[in-house]
């Protein structure tokens, strides 16, 4: 799936979070992942959904 | 000695020095004149012989080696600080020697009252004698010990000056201080300057090779620090050359030290503020970057105060109440409520604060702190004024760095709150868990596991249902909120994450201790809907960022409750997903059936397999890139197939649109199919990219639109799709029988309505229920589909090797409801089955 294998890129800043020796992985650092977890605590992070989706056959057959 | 000494006040070196010098003489000063007067004779040489440590640093190491050639190049930076000179050289060679060169004023020859030797020999032989102990001759003054050129000709195996004042050259050569004649006039000159060699007395240095990029690093650093004057070295051992002159001084400086880094707005911003009538001059240079570090280093004097010092505090303390200040005023605190700390708003801030000031007094003897207290005020407003100014007419980028600072803010705020979640549970240990949890009897983590069941009444089954024994559950309610009309928001509450985290009880981020984790499968349980795959999706996000560790022990598990009961009679069975459902109702459905065709009989599985295929194919079909009308393509496929050659042909394309057309107008009668405008790019330019359409049409109340061209044909998909209607319609031909288990046979034409056909009879007979939610079952099913280790099936969720954790959550955070779905089915989750 990804062309480098040891590094993707952090969440919140996008720059470059190494795996390995990284405790703060999937993040870059452990400022990206408090402020991460300051998103969840503030209700930041929302999934949408479109009313006129859910009624769609085609999203009851997802499961 | 009060006035004349306060540059070295409290160094040990002046103390000692007084101790035992009692023959101190001060000369009269005459105002603003440079001459023999105004020079001070304190100290002879031999002292700094016998303990040069004291006087130059440690002679074993390259500092003490460097500050050789620093105590001259500060003389020459002091003489281009007063205005005098803007040209110092270094030169290294290759003898070992080194020579420092300016173009200054020249030192003094005239003869020194007292002493009756040339004001340059005094200079050059009597320690702490030198023009900078007089404040009219010398503004400001630097160097790290300031304890003058006489020490670099004390530690000098040889030294030879040359100076250049008023018309006329003049030398003196010493060997380890000690002059060997008094100095003599060369002749007549038109420059001005002067130029020191000498070679360090290996006698005395442990270390005697200087050493070209330090030296350079911090030559580097004096040309910054002191606009517009050049500083060259030059080390003639190896040709190496450098040449620093920074017109934009420490702005160049914050530059350099930015590079790299992702500035937040392109150039440092840039304070410069002189109070004449102190002799006090504040320069600060400043730049945000994407960094999360901050780097703050104060000078004063030229000299780098690494403890900082007056100057530094208050430049922190102006930083933060005008970057406060501002954010108030604008209304940008919104996302915090409180007030910016310092350390939120220096993140990934590169600053130089630089004072010069006359009388700086330090903390020790190498001066890593400055002690004025009369520099406060000045750089508190230089900050006030200059930041305040620059913030009001650059609001974009104001807004960014205060962006920045907010999400600092944050971050330190959710670490604070990591950490007191740990601190509480491991004050009051179990009585500290959420009332909703109810917990299971046995301790030991390796035996226990939590269901995180999506609400409270299938919450309760599943407390009814459980093994209480090893099993606990926590009912978990999404939060929903109805943004506008046509859209709602679902989210976890805070209130939720708490609860979830103190449950499992290894505290979270950089706090979380998987040792301390209560039960070593934690199983997500939700409706089989969009909901439950959002609360689903919301949880692993969270699950994957905050405890990643949850994933890679392989400790966290989706529970696969039954989508489908089927009753036939008496006899009960529950089907997990829609595969499974397929396979069932082919099963049945083809049971005792045969295809006749044209050339062979095929029998129930061959039968099933085409189904299977037919039905990959339709849902290949209606996925392929959501915008097109998934009739047209069909028809492209198993109709009216494309070849390449039409589609690069404008004339038989627009035939081939016009047929095809014809084709969709006649069969659906509910749709107009008017023949779309064929579009040809200029056929003469190598950019001919073949004839195209965009058909727009109406499908199921959505508009589509389709775009057919050569590149269609390229596409993987579509190709797929070829490739699938072509195993289909070769293995059943144009027309075949279907005889059913019954032996009625029925005529069909196409796989389409063969798998309706197999579908409806694998129906046939049976009660089917498709469960909407957990709720709809009691406990006992409960337990028996979905909870029961010998029964249940569980999905560990696992994350690939090579995943993307970008592209993952990106997707999965981002407004496209449809992709986020994708990705989980597809990518995110390299769930195992696993029959627990």
């Amino acid at each position: 799936m990804s062309d480098k294998p040891k590094t993707s890129s952090c969440p919140m800043c996008k720059k470059p979070a190494e795996r390995a020796g990284n405790p703060s992985f999937p993040f870059c650092s452990s400022r990206c992942r408090h402020l991460d977890l300051s998103k969840w605590l503030d209700e930041d992070y929302r999934v949408t959904t479109n009313i006129t989706d859910r009624s769609l056959p085609s999203e009851e057959e997802d499961e | 000695m009060n006035q004349a000494g306060d540059v070295v006040t409290e160094t040990a070196q002046n103390i000692a020095a007084r101790a035992s010098a009692k023959d101190i003489e001060i000369s009269s000063v005459t105002n603003g004149t440079y001459d023999a007067d105004s020079i001070q004779v304190l100290e002879g040489l031999e002292a700094v012989r016998k303990r040069p440590g004291m006087y130059i640093g440690n002679v074993n190491e390259l500092s003490g080696l460097h500050q050789l050639i620093f105590e001259a190049v500060d003389n020459s930076v002091d003489e281009a600080l007063a205005g005098h000179c803007d040209k110092v050289s270094v030169v290294l060679h290759i003898d070992g020697s080194a020579s420092v060169e300016d173009n200054g004023r020249g030192i003094p020859v005239d003869m020194h009252k007292k002493e009756g030797v040339s004001a340059a020999e005094v200079i050059m032989t009597r320690l702490h004698a030198g023009g900078k102990f007089d404040n009219n001759s010398y503004k400001v003054s630097g160097g790290l010990h300031g304890v003058g050129i006489s020490c670099v000709n004390a530690l000098s195996d040889w030294l030879r000056l040359e100076t250049r004042i008023a018309g006329k050259e003049y030398t003196q050569r010493f060997q380890r201080g000690v002059p060997d004649a008094p100095i003599c006039e060369v002749g007549p000159t038109t420059l001005k300057g002067t130029r020191i060699s000498f070679l360090p007395d290996r006698s005395i240095f442990g270390i005697t090779d200087f050493n070209f990029d330090q030296l350079t690093n911090r030559l580097r650093e004096l040309a910054f620090l002191n606009r517009g004057v050049s500083i060259s070295i030059h080390d003639e051992r190896d040709e190496r050359h450098f040449d620093f002159q920074f017109e934009g001084g420490i702005a160049s400086f914050v530059s350099f030290l930015t590079r790299g880094k992702g500035a937040i707005h392109p150039d440092p911003i840039y304070i410069h503020k002189v109070i004449p009538e102190e002799g006090v001059t504040v320069e600060l240079a400043l730049q945000w970057t994407e960094d999360y570090k901050e780097k703050l280093v104060a000078f004063a004097n030229n000299i780098r105060n690494n403890d900082g010092g007056t100057h530094e505090t208050a430049f922190k303390t102006a930083l933060t109440r005008t970057i406060n200040q501002f954010a108030q005023n604008e209304q940008l605190l919104k996302a915090f409520k409180g007030v910016l700390s310092g350390d939120d708003i220096r993140e990934g801030l590169f600053a130089i604060v630089s004072v010069k000031l006359p009388d700086p007094t330090f903390s020790n003897q190498t001066k890593d702190k400055l002690l004025n207290n009369n520099i406060l005020g000045h750089v508190q407003q230089a900050v006030n004024d200059g930041l305040g100014t620059w913030l009001l007419e650059a609001p974009a980028l104001a807004r960014a760095i205060i962006g920045k600072s907010v999400d600092a803010a944050r971050a330190r705020d959710a670490a604070r709150k990591a950490r007191e979640l740990v601190r509480r549970k491991g004050a009051l240990e179990s009585s500290t868990l959420p009332g909703k949890l109810a917990d299971c009897q046995i301790k030991d983590p390796a035996q226990c596991e939590i269901y995180i069941v999506e609400g409270e009444s299938a919450g309760g089954t599943a407390k009814q249902g459980r093994d209480r024994a090893f099993q606990a559950i926590l009912p978990l309610k999404g939060k929903i909120l109805n943004v506008e009309k046509a859209r709602f928001d679902r989210m976890i509450s805070s209130q939720e994450i708490m609860v979830l985290i103190s449950a499992l009880g290894a505290g979270t981020a950089d706090d979380f201790n998987i040792d301390k984790l209560r039960y070593h499968r934690i199983v997500i349980m939700t409706d089989a809907d969009v909901d439950g795959s959002h609360i689903r999706t919301l949880l692993l996000t969270f699950f994957f960022r905050q405890m990643p560790q949850l994933v890679e022990r392989g400790f966290l598990y989706i529970a696969q409750p039954p989508l489908y009961k089927i009753k036939r009679g008496k006899n009960e069975r529950y089907l997990k997903g829609e595969p499974d459902y397929e396979s069932y109702l082919l099963n049945c459905g083809t049971q005792g059936t045969q295809v006749v065709t044209a050339t062979e009989t095929l029998e129930a599985e061959e039968i099933r397999n085409l189904v299977s295929l037919t039905l990959e194919y339709q849902r290949k079909r209606d996925r392929f890139s959501g915008q097109n009308d998934p009739r047209v393509i069909d028809a492209m496929i198993r109709e009216l197939p494309l070849s390449e050659e039409v589609a690069a042909d404008p004339p038989r394309f627009v035939e081939w649109v016009q047929a095809l057309a014809r084709l969709l107008d006649e069969r659906y009668q509910d749709t107009n199919f008017d023949v779309p405008a064929v579009l040809v790019p200029s056929t003469d330019e190598d950019a001919f990219d073949g004839p195209y359409v965009d058909w727009t049409t109406r499908h199921m109340g959505n508009l589509k639109r389709t775009r057919i061209d050569g590149g269609l044909l390229k596409r993987r998909t579509f190709q797929q799709l070829v490739q699938l209607n072509e195993t289909i319609s070769t293995k059943l031909g144009p027309q075949f029988t279907l005889i059913g288990s019954t032996k009625e046979s029925v005529v069909l034409t196409n796989a389409d309505a063969l798998a309706e056909a197999v579908l409806t009879g694998g129906k046939a007979g049976q009660t089917i229920q498709r469960y909407k939610g957990l709720g709809e079952m009691n406990a006992e099913q409960l337990w028996e589909t979905t909870m029961d280790p010998t029964r249940r099936t569980l999905l560990r969720v696992e994350v690939d090797d090579e995943f993307n954790a970008d592209a993952l959550f990106t997707v999965l955070m981002g407004d496209a409801v449809e992709p986020r779905r994708e990705f989980i089915e597809e990518n995110a989750l390299n769930v195992s089955n696993l029959d627990i």
